[in-house]
């Protein structure tokens, strides 16, 4: 075992030290990725601990969501079961995805105060965590994706090398909204309710229920302006055989920079206080 | 722990560390801590405890106000110096305990540590009470760094050690507060820390525990560690320290040989 550790804390300042000491918290984090993934996978275990289905209780509750809407809304919009039900699935599944780890990320340091007040672990490590568990549950929620496919034949037409391409843009951009939001909800406690607010205003403009093909001309802006809407497309056209554009790629790519940079840069700021705030 | 049983070797008569694991050390410099007090009127604070002597001094910066928690410790321990801090309710001795941990950033000076830290500074630390005590063990062994085999490798010392018996496969909910501090002691002190940093409670537990609270301490000294323990318990103190601090308001004594305790106390 390891025996000779090294900690060194200091007053000093400036924007480069504390760059500095703020890329250092991240590759700590990164040599002990196994333990956020041990965090993660507890907080799955222990949520569901004592029930049957575990984390396929969700699993089974958005089955009958996908199931109730489909029907209902492919009557109420007039178009086949065929070609809605595939899309709301897949939309449930993956939308769900990016509003946990948005939501949840309210909670990452929030949860992690303990911890955080008596060790020196790199906090991006609960980042992860709050990542990772989200990962978790989409593996669970596959169930829904694969039998989509196969049910309606589709799975012929995926392209899965683009649909993982996809998640990883969708991971890259909910991650740094993750955080962005963790350091946001350890400050100002009025910052979970602001997101659980705007989470389900995005349910709503986003195309997880309805086909995105409805709205045409100007007001088209609304899917063009919505980046969730980027995520979700991203993943979820090569999945049902569609083709994702280009530009949905771009902007993708555009908005993991940026938003990293922003949030890494507020991290640096922050890094020091952020143990107060809680 | 008013009453010590005579039996009990005192740590201070036993032999000094060995000098291989020497390198084990902890500095603390002009280390200054102050505490942003968020989400509370500064004014009506300031009102209400400046005329307050117990806790930190109050004072604002940039309009934030600030408990100066600690100001201008300076702090040198080697391997097999065991120090006792004393001093009122909020007098910084957690906040000085909290910095060794390393989880607070000083505002001035520096704080360095070198060896592996086990801060047992709060019962609850990453205890998930739904959670059996065996989940709890590899949780906080995970978190103290050790991989899953080296858990595994130690989970049946640190059974034996925490006593709980067949209590270990039970969710911790159902502990008393002494089955807890067994627990997390043993979970804690099993993971070969160089420095560990306690802070009162190990006073939780009963007559056995203590002595075998006792024996894992008297080992850590023997491996040469350092202990920074934090207490009003002055028989405690005497009994495992052989170095005291006083703190007074976030400002330190200078550190004193444990049989001066009551002339430290007195200054």
């Amino acid at each position: 075992m390891e025996s000779a550790t090294h900690m060194l804390r200091t007053g000093r300042r400036g924007a480069l030290f504390e760059f500095n000491m703020a890329l250092q918290d991240l590759r700590n984090s990164g040599r002990r990725l196994g333990l956020a993934w041990s965090l993660a996978l507890h907080d799955v275990m222990s949520r569901y601990r004592g029930s049957i289905l575990g984390p396929f209780w969700i699993t089974l509750s958005m089955g009958f969501m996908v199931l109730g809407i489909a029907f209902l809304y492919a009557t109420l919009f007039n178009v086949s079961v065929q070609e809605y039900l595939p899309m709301v699935a897949l939309g449930i599944v993956f939308f769900g995805v990016i509003s946990g780890m948005i939501t949840e990320g309210c909670d990452t340091f929030i949860n992690a105060a303990g911890m955080l007040s008596q060790t020196s672990l790199p906090m991006f490590t609960f980042v992860w965590r709050t990542v990772l568990r989200n990962l978790i549950n989409l593996a669970h929620h596959l169930v829904i994706v694969v039998a989509v496919l196969l049910v309606f034949g589709i799975w012929r037409h995926t392209n899965l090398f683009a649909a993982l391409a996809g998640l990883f843009f969708l991971v890259a951009n909910a991650s740094w909204i993750s955080m962005l939001v963790a350091i946001a909800a350890a400050r100002f406690r009025d910052v979970p309710q602001v997101i659980t607010s705007v989470m389900q205003f995005a349910a709503f403009v986003t195309p997880v229920f309805w086909p995105a093909d409805r709205l045409t001309g100007p007001k088209r802006i609304v899917l063009d302006v919505n980046p969730i809407h980027h995520m979700l497309e991203a993943v979820r056209a090569p999945l049902l055989g569609k083709a994702v554009e280009p530009a949905t790629y771009l902007l993708l790519a555009v908005i993991a920079v940026l938003g990293w940079l922003a949030t890494f840069s507020l991290f640096s700021m922050t890094r020091r206080r952020i143990v107060h705030y809680l | 722990m008013t009453e010590t049983p005579p039996t009990r070797p005192k740590l201070a008569d036993r032999p000094g560390p060995s000098t291989s694991a020497a390198q084990v050390g902890i500095s603390v410099r002009d280390l200054t801590l102050r505490f942003p007090v968020y989400g509370v009127d500064a004014k009506s604070l300031k009102k209400r405890l400046a005329a307050i002597t117990v806790g930190g001094r109050l004072g604002s910066h940039a309009g934030v106000t600030e408990v100066t928690a600690l100001s201008s410790v300076n702090l040198e321990l080697r391997a097999g110096d065991r120090l006792g801090l004393v001093g009122h309710n909020g007098s910084g001795k957690t906040t000085l305990l909290r910095a060794l941990s390393g989880a607070y950033e000083p505002d001035e000076g520096q704080v360095e540590v070198q060896g592996r830290i086990a801060a047992l500074l709060n019962l609850g630390l990453g205890i998930d009470p739904s959670a059996t005590g065996y989940d709890n063990i590899r949780l906080r062994g995970r978190v103290a760094g050790l991989n899953s085999r080296e858990i595994e490798e130690r989970m049946d010392e640190i059974a034996e050690f925490s006593g709980l018996g067949p209590f270990l496969a039970m969710p911790v909910k159902t502990y008393s507060a002494g089955m807890q501090a067994r627990l997390a002691f043993g979970a804690a002190t099993a993971v070969d820390a160089d420095v560990l940093l306690m802070d009162e409670w190990i006073s939780v537990g009963d007559a056995d525990f203590q002595q075998l609270a006792h024996k894992r301490l008297l080992g850590l000294v023997e491996r040469a560690g350092i202990l920074v323990i934090a207490s009003h318990d002055h028989d405690l103190l005497r009994l495992y320290c052989n170095k005291v601090m006083r703190l007074q308001a976030g400002v330190a004594s200078p550190i004193a040989d444990i049989a001066d305790l009551d002339a430290v106390l007195a200054a």
